[in-house]
């Protein structure tokens, strides 16, 4: 290594590392937060590394509305937001994969055949669809919010789905269009020269083949369904459906933040996401990259 | 098991790729559809495959109509140009899946993949993705997929066509050899004229949708039909020269850039008007350097010479624009802009009809 590189390397670690602390202080401060107890947390001079260890505010999202009604309060007042917090949790996993799989499903079959039958529009379709991405969600919530109530769907989650459904599912085609068009015709009739049915071409062959694409396409849809703070906002209105970006909110109140529950809450809703990208990295590199190459 | 045609005709909306083929590939040869890009050979391959469906005409295998049938339930076998190995799954699995939709149990789709394996050499290879594979070792893969299925017709779209000069030189000979042990009817694709000439017991010479000569590659390339399969069939190309046919001391003969070339004995031109127009047609191999007082010989100068190995390819200008290409051995030398002259063979020489493009009958 000549010393120009060594001075090049240097700088390039020196640059990734400020990146990593700049993406990761909050994360690592919202954890630290959450395992304070409450008059450190307000600390001054304020601490980084927690002086006392305490898994209260964990303890009290975890201990959800059973745990209110046998305190025998429940006649008097209304259960605090952290007892709704395990039903937020809930609602969010099911909105996230309940709009993951249509949305994937949907998509690859709609780019499936976009890419493999003749049909007027064919090549324009995917083009429109990404302008339809463009467009920011805050245009489609409020009549989409109309249509929700006149289908009597308004705060159910089944909204949400649909609504999520909506924004990502252009997008998700796109990529998969641009996937399938990576896909060599000639293995699907390969495939049906071997004897297969076109089912189980489409099984057997075309979607293995496509699984990076697929994968990517799932994440997607999980991160902005997962995420999402509008829709729910508009679209539910009880503490019981709300999923988990808006249910939090609630630990803001007129008076005071719960900023211990609050990063508790960001940390559990953080952690989900992270292990799956943990395990699906790989095929979520794989996925955009040969997308991009091959669209 | 033979293969016919019946007015066989495909059409992509207003471009009409075949035009009514009447073919029968006979049972256990080895025919191969030449022609150049476009001429529908591929097209007609996958007709016979069922991955196209035809616009009119009926496709029968040993007299049955096949063309009803989808690709699965033909029996046929087909080699792709990109061997479209399935990327997923690995050798053992791309050989037996054909196996294995058609439900043969796992014991024997083990034992007969391996046995195909053994015989293309790429026993070892089984366990590997195709993206692991050399281009010659995917080759071996998609023959092998082929084989295993024990297909009564073998198609082959171009499969040598991705591989380097040497390799497809070996794999031309294992080809043939794989179908005279599988004993099938083979049709193979080719723009390749080496490759038809080598490995054919029949050719079938296409341009623009129609089959112009269906012969052994004898024929074809002693005796073309017309005009297209002279030019297209032989390398370096046939030498093409307007004649006209005027009479020499009472017998017929040819006026070549005002020079008068004793008529072709394979030919009876006493029933030809003199003063007809002609073409006349010579390979280069047909050709040789002569001195220009010779008799017989069509006076010139050297236009270009090009070494080709063993061989020289010497190009005389007999007549403006009118250059005739001679094929000599690479001692021969030649300075280009220098006088020369050439000899043709009479006995190995064709004439076509200028207006029609076709041969003018032969003596038998």
């Amino acid at each position: 290594m000549t010393p120009r590189e060594a001075v090049d390397r240097v700088l390039l670690y020196a640059l990734l590392l400020a990146v990593t602390v700049v993406v990761c202080f909050p994360l690592a401060w919202a954890f630290f937060t959450s395992v304070k107890p409450k008059d450190e947390i307000f600390a001054w001079p304020p601490t980084l590394w927690p002086q006392a260890w305490t898994l209260e505010n964990y303890r009290t999202l975890f201990a959800g509305k059973q745990a209110y009604f046998q305190g025998g309060t429940a006649a008097a007042t209304a259960p605090p937001p952290s007892a709704f917090f395990l039903d937020w949790f809930l609602n969010s996993v099911l909105i996230a994969a309940g709009t993951t799989a249509i949305s994937t499903i949907v998509s690859t079959l709609a780019a499936y055949s976009l890419t493999r039958f003749r049909f007027p529009g064919q090549r324009a379709v995917p083009f429109l669809a990404l302008i339809g991405y463009m467009v920011p969600s805050i245009i489609f919530v409020f009549p989409m919010f109309l249509v929700m109530a006149d289908l009597r769907l308004t705060d159910t989650l089944a909204s949400l789905v649909l609504g999520y459904v909506c924004i990502t599912l252009p997008f998700c085609m796109w990529l998969m269009w641009a996937f399938f068009r990576g896909v060599p015709v000639e293995i699907e009739e390969a495939a049906l020269v071997d004897g297969a049915s076109r089912l189980r071409v489409f099984l057997e062959i075309v979607l293995p083949t496509a699984w990076p694409g697929i994968v990517a396409a799932a994440i997607f849809t999980l991160i902005v369904s997962w995420n999402d703070y509008l829709f729910g906002r508009v679209f539910i209105n009880t503490m019981e459906n709300l999923p988990l970006t808006v249910g939090v909110m609630h630990f803001f109140d007129g008076t005071h933040v719960d900023w211990g529950l609050m990063m508790a809450s960001s940390v559990l809703m953080t952690v989900p996401m992270a292990l799956l990208f943990a395990l699906l990295q790989r095929h979520l590199v794989a996925g955009f990259g040969a997308g991009a190459v091959k669209g | 098991m033979d293969v016919r045609l019946e007015g066989l005709s495909k059409s992509f909306g207003a471009n009409v790729v075949l035009k009514a083929l009447d073919l029968t590939f006979p049972e256990r040869k080895f025919v191969t559809l030449l022609g150049p890009s476009g001429c529908g050979k591929t097209t007609l391959l996958r007709l016979i495959a069922g991955l196209e469906r035809a616009s009119a005409g009926a496709i029968l295998f040993g007299g049955e109509r096949v063309d009803h049938l989808p690709p699965g339930e033909r029996n046929i076998a087909m080699v792709f140009q990109s061997y479209a190995l399935y990327p997923t799954m690995d050798v053992a699995a791309n050989i037996g899946y054909g196996l294995k939709v058609r439900g043969v149990p796992r014991p024997e789709r083990a034992e007969r993949v391996g046995l195909v394996a053994r015989v293309l050499e790429i026993a070892h290879l089984l366990k590997r993705k195709p993206r692991a594979l050399s281009g010659g070792q995917r080759q071996r893969v998609a023959l092998g997929r082929a084989m295993v299925r024990k297909p009564d017709i073998f198609l082959m779209d171009e499969p040598l066509s991705n591989l380097d000069a040497k390799l497809r030189a070996t794999m031309r000979g294992e080809l043939k050899r794989f179908h005279l042990d599988l004993e099938t009817t083979s049709i193979y694709v080719t723009h390749d004229q080496l490759e038809a000439m080598t490995m054919s017991d029949l050719i079938a010479v296409m341009n623009e949708g129609e089959v112009q000569q269906f012969a052994t590659p004898e024929e074809v390339y002693d005796r073309p039909v017309n005009l297209f399969v002279a030019g297209f069939i032989g390398s370096p190309p046939m030498n093409f020269c307007d004649v006209t046919v005027t009479e020499r001391n009472g017998a017929p003969a040819l006026m070549l850039a005002e020079r008068a070339l004793p008529a072709p004995p394979g030919f009876d031109l006493s029933r030809v008007e003199a003063g007809r127009r002609l073409v006349l047609g010579i390979r280069p191999q047909d050709v040789r350097l002569a001195r220009p007082d010779e008799p017989g010989a069509v006076p010139g100068t050297v236009w270009m010479v090009e070494l080709i190995g063993s061989e020289r390819l010497v190009e005389v200008e007999v007549a403006p624009k009118l250059r005739i290409t001679a094929e000599v051995k690479a001692e021969v030398r030649a300075t280009i802009d220098a006088p020369a002259a050439v000899a043709l063979d009479a006995t190995k020489m064709h004439l076509f009809d200028p207006e029609t493009g076709r041969a003018l009958p032969r003596l038998r």
